[in-house]
C-alpha cells in the first residue's frame, strides 16, 4: 500500500491522515457524550466512517499533482489488465508489431536511399546538369555546349563532365570487367573529395596527349592491388592504354556508382559536335546562389546557343537538379509506393486494434462504471485507457522494431541491383527515431480513441446492465462494423495496387522481345584491343576481327552449341547499352570526308533519320531467330575492304521509307563509331524490343562487325543456343577463351538471368507490395471474423428464439452472413472510390494496362469479397449449429 | 428502459447535490468535515447521512476547483482540525447549483404531479 502513491507528497498524506483522525476523534467524543462506552464509541465511529484506505485513495486522486502517481499506477494496472486477457494482448500487439515492423523496414530503405545526405561537403550545392530539349526532355551534354556553360556561367564554383563504360581492366591480380569513369577537370573539386592515398589529377595529366594517369577506388585497390602503399609501381591497362596509378579514393566514395577506376576525360579529344551528347555533367553552385538561380543562369546561356545555332542543336534550355534528387529519380516512385503500402498496412492494423479495443471497452463497461461511481473523474478514466493504449503500442513498437531489423537483414537479397545507395541501409538513429515517433503516434491515436469511446459511454447504464445484455453495446458493435468497413476499404486500395503491378508484370513477362529466349545463353566479355577509332580496313579492326573469329570458331566446335552470334550490346536486357543517333540519307550525295562536313550536311537539311546503332554478325540473327524480311543477310563477301553493309529493322523501314524499298539506300552513320565510310542497306529484318520489353520495337541499324569492328562503346556479347545443359558447355567455352584471349574477362549467364536482372526492380516492387497486400488482407480478414463472431455471441439468445419459432439453419446462416456482407460491401464500395484516385500514383510503374484496369478492379473486389465471406462463414456455421434450448438459457 | 432512467436520475442528483449541500453548509461559516456531516444531518431532520467516503473526496475536489479553502485550526475542545471555508467563486457556484436544482425539482414535480403516464416509476 505504501508504494501505491509514491508521488503524492508525504505532507499531503499526513494532513489527510490527521484530518481523518480528527474526524474520528470528534465522532467518538459525540458518541461518548451520548452515553456510549469509549470502546463502543470508537467502533461505531469507524463503522460510520467507512473504509479509510478507500477514502484515502479517492482523495489522493483529486489532487492535481498526483498525475505521475497515476501514471505509474495506471501503468501497472494496464499491464495487469493485459495479462488478464492474453488473447487480446497477443493479437493486438502482434498486429501492431507487424504494421510497425513493415514500416520500419521500408523506412530504413527510404532513409538510406532518399533521405540520407550525400557524403560530400555541402552536398546540397552539388547538382546534375542537362541540356533540355524544347519538349522538356533532358539530354546529356555535348562538349561545346558544356564548354559554353562552364565558361559563361556566374553561378557555379565548379563544373565537370564525366561518363563511364564497363570495360576490362588489366594490371591487378586478375583481369576484371568493371566501370571506368572518364572525368573532366573540376570533377573531384566539384564533389570536394580528396584521394585518401596519393593525389588527384594534375593539369599536366588533363590535356589531350598527356601521359595517362588513373585514380582507383578503395575497393579495387584493396581487392586487386593488394592495398599496396607504393602507388608509383602500379600500372593498369585499359583498352590497350597503360595508366599509372596516382591515387586511391577513400572508402565509401562511390560516384559515378560502381566505378573502379577514374581517368582524365581530356585524354580523349574534344568533340566539336553540339549534338553529340556523350557526357553527364555535374556542378557545384556558389554559396548563396539557389538552384533556381543557377538554372536561370544556364538557361540564358542555353538560349544564346539556341539563338546562334538554331535547330542544329537539341537544347533550348538547361535542366539543373540537386544531385541527391537526380541519383534517385527513378526509384523514388517505387519507394514512395512501398511506403504507401506499409502505411496502409499499419493503418489497417491500427483500425483492427481499434476494433478490438471497442469490443474490450464494451466488456469492461462494468469495471469502468464502478470506478467512475467511486469518484474517478472522466479525465482520470480516459488517462487510464490512454496508458493502456501506450503500453500496448510500445510493446508492439519494440517488437515491431525487432521485426523491422530482421526485415532489413533479409531485404538485401531482394533489393534490385540498380537501387542506388543501398549499402547504407541500416537501423540507425533516424530509423530509431522514426520507430519511436511512429509508435507514439499509434499509441496516442489508439489511446485517444479508447478514451473518447469510454468518455461517451453511458456509464451508469452499464453498471446495471447485465454483461450479456444488448443495451449500450449496439453503438459499440456499430462502430466496430464501421471500423471493419474502413479496414476493407484500405485493404482494397492496397490489393488494387498489388493487382495492377502484378498485371503489369505479367503483361511484361508475356511480351515477346521479338525472339525466343528459351535455352539462350549469354557470354559477356571484353577484348583487350579495341580500336579507338575505326576506318576502312584499319589494321586494328582486322586484328580484332581475326581474334574474335578465331574465338567464335573455337566455340562453334564445342559439342552442344547449336548456334551462336555476336553483338555489340545485349538486346532488351542490356538495352541501355545501345546508343541512338541521327544518320544522313545520302541520296546520291557524296559522303562527308570529316565531321565538320558531316555537321554542315545536317545543318543544310539533308534527309536524316534516327535509329539505334547495333553491331552484329550473321550468326546473331540465326541464333535469335530474327527473320530476314527483304533483301539479303550479311555474307562472307562483306569483308573489311568491300562496301559496308547494313540491315535495318522493320520499324525503321516502315517509319523512314513507308512507300519505297529501303534496300540500296546509302546512309552515313559515322557519328556513332567515328568511321565515315557510308553504309548500304542490303536487307530488312524483323523487329526486336531492343530497348526493353516495356518499350515499343525500336528502329535499329545493324552493321557487320567484320567491317566496322567493336568500338569503345560496345559491350561485346556472344549469344548461343545450346542443346546440352549449360554446365557441360561452360567449362569448354571458358577454356576456349582462356587459350585464345587470355586477358579477356568473361562472364557466362543465361538470357533468362539477364532478363531477370532487367526486371529485378519491378519484381522487387511487386514482391513487396504483394506481400504487404497479403498481410493487410489477413489482418482485415481477422477483423471481419472478430466482428461477426462477436455478433453471433451477442445474439445467441436471439438466434435460439428464432430457431425455436421455426427459423431453419439457412435463415440463421443468412442472418449472420448478412452482417459480414454488409460491412464488406460498404468497404469495397468506399475502397473502389478511393482507388480511382490512388491508382493515378501508380501510373508511371504500370505497363500494358490502364491505371483503371477493369479486370484488376473486378478481380480484387471479388477476392476481397470471397475472403470476407469465408471469414464470416466460420462464426455463421457456429450460429447455425446452435441448440435452441441451450441458446434460450444463454445469459 | 425505465429502470435505467430511474437509476441515472438518482445517482446524478446525488452526485451534483453533494457539492451543493457542502457549499450551502459552509455558507454559515468555516467548518470541518465532521461538522459538515453533523450540520447536514441535523438540518435535514436526520434524513441525510452523508457518507464520509464521498465527503472527503468531494471536499478535496471543491478545493481544487477553488470553491473552498482550508486552514488548520483548533476546535472548541482543543482538537486540531481542518476547517473549510467557501470562496467567492464557490458562492457563485452555489447560486448556479441552486438554480439548477430548483429547475430540476420543478421539472420532476411537474412530472410527478402532472400527467399520469410519466408517473409510472
Amino acid at each position: 500500500m505504501r508504494l501505491r502513491w509514491p508521488f503524492v507528497s508525504s505532507h499531503r498524506k499526513q494532513e489527510l491522515q490527521e484530518e481523518i483522525e480528527a474526524h474520528l476523534q470528534m465522532s467518538v467524543a459525540d458518541h461518548v457524550a451520548a452515553g456510549e462506552s469509549e470502546d463502543f464509541a470508537r467502533q461505531s465511529s469507524l463503522r460510520e466512517f467507512g473504509s479509510v484506505p478507500l477514502i484515502q485513495d479517492v482523495a489522493y486522486e483529486t489532487w492535481g499533482w498526483t498525475r505521475l502517481d497515476h501514471f505509474s499506477h495506471d501503468f501497472r494496472y494496464a499491464i495487469r489488465q493485459l495479462r488478464r486477457s492474453p488473447g487480446f494482448a497477443l493479437s493486438a500487439i502482434s498486429t501492431l508489431a507487424l504494421g510497425i515492423g513493415a514500416c520500419v523496414a521500408i523506412f530504413s530503405v527510404a532513409e538510406a536511399v532518399l533521405l540520407r545526405p550525400l557524403p560530400y561537403p555541402k552536398y546540397q550545392r552539388i547538382v546534375r546538369i542537362w541540356e533540355q530539349a524544347p519538349d522538356g526532355h533532358r539530354i546529356n551534354v555535348a562538349d561545346p555546349n558544356f564548354d559554353d556553360f562552364r565558361a559563361a556561367n556566374t553561378t557555379f564554383s565548379n563544373m565537370a563532365e564525366y561518363n563511364w563504360a564497363t570495360t576490362s581492366i588489366l594490371g591487378g591480380n586478375e583481369p576484371i570487367r568493371a566501370n571506368v569513369a572518364a572525368v573532366s577537370r573540376g570533377f573531384f573539386p566539384t564533389l570536394r573529395v580528396q584521394p585518401f592515398l596519393g593525389r588527384g589529377f594534375i593539369p599536366q595529366e588533363q590535356h589531350f596527349g598527356a601521359s595517362p594517369a588513373a585514380v582507383v577506388s578503395f575497393g579495387y585497390w584493396k581487392q586487386h592491388l593488394g592495398s599496396a602503399e607504393d602507388l608509383f609501381k602500379l600500372h593498369l591497362t585499359i583498352e590497350g592504354t597503360i595508366y599509372s596509378v596516382v591515387g586511391v579514393m577513400p572508402e565509401g566514395y562511390d560516384f559515378p556508382e560502381k566505378a573502379a577506376v577514374w581517368i582524365p576525360r581530356e585524354l580523349e579529344p574534344e568533340l566539336t559536335s553540339r549534338t553529340a551528347h556523350n557526357y553527364h555533367a555535374i556542378g557545384r553552385i556558389r554559396d548563396g546562389v539557389t538552384v533556381a538561380q543557377a538554372r536561370a543562369n544556364l538557361d540564358t546561356i542555353a538560349r544564346r546557343i539556341r539563338a546562334r545555332y538554331g535547330s542544329n542543336v537539341d537544347l533550348s534550355d538547361a535542366a539543373v537538379v540537386p544531385l541527391s534528387e537526380a541519383m534517385v529519380g527513378n526509384v523514388r516512385p517505387a519507394l514512395l509506393t512501398l511506403l504507401g503500402a506499409v502505411g496502409l498496412l499499419l493503418l489497417v492494423a491500427c483500425t483492427n486494434v481499434a476494433g478490438l479495443l471497442v469490443a474490450r471497452t464494451s466488456a469492461r463497461r462494468k469495471e469502468l462504471a464502478l470506478r467512475s461511481a467511486l469518484g474517478s473523474s472522466r479525465r482520470r478514466l480516459a488517462q487510464q485507457l490512454l496508458v493502456e493504449g501506450l503500453v500496448l503500442s510500445f510493446s508492439a513498437g519494440g517488437l515491431g522494431l525487432l521485426l523491422g531489423a530482421v526485415g532489413i537483414r533479409l531485404l538485401p537479397a531482394t533489393l534490385p541491383a540498380n537501387l542506388p545507395r543501398q549499402q547504407g541501409i541500416a537501423v540507425n538513429f533516424s530509423v530509431l527515431l522514426f520507430s519511436l515517433v511512429l509508435t507514439a503516434l499509434v499509441a496516442v491515436s489508439l489511446g485517444l480513441f479508447a478514451a473518447l469511446r469510454a468518455g461517451g459511454n453511458d456509464l451508469l447504464g452499464s453498471l446495471t446492465a447485465s454483461a450479456r445484455s444488448h443495451t449500450g453495446t449496439q453503438a459499440g458493435q456499430r462502430l466496430r462494423r464501421g471500423l471493419v468497413s474502413i479496414e476493407i476499404a484500405i485493404t482494397l486500395v492496397t490489393l488494387m495496387g498489388a493487382g495492377l503491378l502484378a498485371r503489369s508484370f505479367l503483361q511484361l513477362v508475356s511480351t515477346s522481345p521479338g525472339f525466343s529466349q528459351k535455352d539462350l545463353m549469354v557470354v559477356q566479355f571484353s577484348l583487350p584491343t579495341t580500336p579507338q577509332t575505326g576506318g576502312p580496313g584499319s589494321a586494328s579492326v582486322t586484328r580484332q576481327v581475326h581474334e574474335i573469329d578465331t574465338l567464335l570458331d573455337r566455340l562453334r566446335a564445342i559439342p552442344g552449341i547449336a548456334n551462336l552470334g555476336l553483338t555489340g550490346a545485349l538486346p532488351v536486357a542490356g538495352g541501355d547499352d545501345l546508343s541512338d543517333g541521327i544518320f544522313i540519307i545520302l541520296d546520291g550525295h557524296k559522303p562527308p570526308t570529316n565531321f565538320d562536313e558531316f555537321g554542315r550536311m545536317i545543318e543544310n537539311h539533308s534527309p536524316t533519320g534516327e535509329a539505334l546503332y547495333a553491331i552484329a554478325d550473321q550468326g546473331y540473327f540465326q541464333t535469335l531467330g530474327i527473320p530476314l524480311l527483304h533483301g539479303r543477310m550479311f555474307g562472307e563477301a562483306d569483308g573489311p575492304n568491300s562496301t559496308n553493309v547494313a540491315l535495318i529493322s522493320q520499324t525503321l523501314a516502315r517509319e523512314r521509307w513507308p512507300h519505297q524499298s529501303p534496300i540500296g539506300q546509302i546512309l552515313e552513320f559515322g557519328n556513332m563509331d567515328g568511321n565515315l565510310n557510308p553504309i548500304t542497306v542490303v536487307g530488312v529484318v524483323g523487329d526486336v524490343r531492343a530497348q526493353g520489353l516495356n518499350a515499343p520495337p525500336s528502329p535499329v541499324i545493324y552493321v557487320d562487325y567484320r567491317q566496322r569492328g567493336m568500338d569503345l562503346n560496345s559491350s561485346p556479347s556472344i549469344l548461343l543456343r545450346a542443346t546440352l545443359p549449360a554446365s557441360s558447355i561452360i567449362p569448354a567455352a571458358r577454356s576456349a577463351f582462356h587459350q585464345e584471349v587470355p586477358n579477356a574477362p568473361v562472364a557466362f549467364s543465361t538470357f533468362a538471368d539477364e532478363m531477370g536482372g532487367w526486371m529485378a526492380d519491378r519484381r522487387f516492387l511487386l514482391f513487396l507490395v504483394g506481400s504487404f497486400a497479403v498481410i493487410t488482407l489477413i489482418i482485415a480478414a481477422v477483423g471481419i471474423y472478430g466482428v461477426v463472431a462477436y455478433f453471433v455471441s451477442r445474439r445467441t439468445q436471439e438466434i435460439g428464439i428464432r430457431m425455436a419459432i421455426g427459423a431453419d439453419r439457412g435463415d440463421v446462416l443468412r442472418l449472420v452472413l448478412k452482417e459480414g456482407v454488409q460491412m464488406t460491401a460498404l468497404g469495397i464500395l468506399t475502397g473502389l472510390f478511393v482507388s480511382i484516385f490512388a491508382a493515378r500514383f501508380l501510373k508511371s510503374m504500370l505497363f500494358g494496362i490502364s491505371a483503371y484496369d477493369p479486370m484488376t478492379f473486378c478481380a480484387v473486389s471479388g477476392l476481397l469479397f470471397l475472403v470476407a465471406l469465408t471469414a464470416s462463414y466460420f462464426p455463421a456455421r457456429r450460429a447455425m449449429l446452435v441448440d435452441p434450448m441451450t441458446a434460450l438459457r444463454y445469459e | 428502459m425505465n429502470t435505467k432512467n430511474q437509476y441515472r436520475n438518482r445517482i446524478e442528483l446525488l452526485q451534483g447535490t453533494l457539492d451543493m449541500l457542502i457549499l450551502r453548509a459552509l455558507q454559515w461559516g468555516p467548518q470541518h468535515g465532521y461538522g459538515i456531516v453533523q450540520s447536514l444531518r441535523t438540518q435535514s431532520g436526520d434524513v441525510l447521512q452523508v457518507e464520509t467516503g464521498s465527503l472527503y473526496p468531494a471536499l478535496h475536489r471543491l478545493e481544487r476547483q477553488g470553491w473552498v479553502r482550508s486552514d488548520w485550526k483548533l476546535t472548541e475542545s482543543k482538537q486540531r482540525a481542518r476547517y473549510y471555508r467557501i470562496t467567492p467563486s464557490g458562492k457563485k457556484q452555489l447560486a448556479f447549483d441552486l438554480s439548477r436544482w430548483e429547475r430540476i425539482v420543478a421539472a420532476i414535480g411537474a412530472i410527478m404531479h402532472g400527467s399520469p403516464e410519466g408517473g409510472e416509476a
